[in-house]
């Protein structure tokens, strides 16, 4: 059985009835009606928060089994307001579950993210440079060409912010949401740094031959 | 540690060098990441077309990513096999 599954078991007794399609009337009922409505909801945004941290399980090594309760905790009170803040926004286009689980799974990851690097150094004072390296016989028949190619890439054709969030994000593996609250910025920006900084090595890679464009990719 | 002092793996020269596709917002994202995953479980093609960027960007957002094979477990349950969702999820 999986977690989910457990937790389904666990969070609804047998006979009990399936979350149907009156959630938002439900909801925006009154008395007693809508304290159901709202328990079962909050049960769910929990069960949610929970199965999001139970799958990084490096993160979740990185903080005490106390802070883990607390973030599943944060992560469904939070979802639990974003839900109710935005149920003139659900348009049915979903099951009202599937759209409400995507804040709590959002919430739990973000929140879990930020707490296991909240020691660790984020390096952003320079324009970290590139080591060169000598290839493994691997990397040699994997491409080790490419790879020089893409190192000088980067000191080319990319800014130094974009070289920057560039290899934050990828070589150093700092998480998207940690880099934007060091930065005082946001996920869509610096992806939007990083999309663009793909589309500038590829068009750089493209004109030197080392790969060659997607259908429908401008070069 | 500066990337400096870390090795350029092969993942990360595939992460660099991926086609980004084209540019979806990471709110766009989660925005249609609802409809998403149950078109996905549904394996009815969206007749808008509005998902069509959804692969791409999972594919090169890490994060997205994470959250988004989350959800099709959630709303899938049982009937979903853990080990194919996230390659369903970028388009693999």
């Amino acid at each position: 059985m999986t977690e989910v599954s457990r937790d389904r078991t666990a969070a609804r007794p047998a006979g009990s009835p399936e979350p149907g399609e009156d959630w938002i009337a439900e909801l925006t009922s009154d008395g007693p009606r809508r304290d159901d409505a709202l328990r079962r909801l909050h049960a769910l945004l929990l069960r949610g928060a929970r199965f999001q941290v139970s799958r990084m399980s490096g993160l979740r090594a990185m903080v005490g089994a106390a802070q883990v309760e607390d973030i599943i905790t944060l992560a469904a009170d939070e979802a639990m307001v974003a839900v109710l803040g935005k149920l003139a926004s659900f348009e049915g286009r979903s099951r009202f579950t599937t759209w409400a689980y995507k804040f709590a799974v959002l919430q739990a990851a973000v929140e879990l993210r930020r707490q296991a690097w909240s020691h660790r150094e984020v390096p952003l004072d320079a324009v970290p440079q590139l080591a060169e390296r000598q290839p493994s016989p691997d990397q040699y028949a994997e491409g080790a060409e490419l790879a020089h190619a893409v190192r000088d890439a980067l000191d080319r054709v990319l800014t130094p912010h974009q070289r920057r969030i560039a290899l934050a994000l990828i070589v150093d593996e700092v998480p998207i949401d940690v880099l934007a609250e060091r930065l005082g910025t946001n996920r869509n920006a610096l992806y939007k740094t990083l999309h663009d900084a793909r589309v500038r090595l590829r068009a750089h890679l493209a004109l030197q031959g080392y790969l060659t464009p997607s259908p429908g990719e401008t070069r | 540690m500066t990337a400096a002092d870390r090795p350029f793996t092969t993942e990360a020269l595939s992460q660099l060098t991926t086609d980004p596709g084209p540019w979806l917002s990471c709110d766009d994202c989660f925005r249609l990441a609802d409809r998403y995953v149950e078109v996905l479980l549904s394996g009815t093609p969206d007749p808008a077309d509005e998902l069509a960027a959804m692969p791409t960007h999972l594919s090169g957002c890490s994060a997205c990513a994470e959250e988004a094979a989350t959800l099709l477990l959630l709303a899938g349950g049982d009937g979903v096999d853990p080990a194919g969702a996230l390659r369903r999820l970028t388009g693999g």
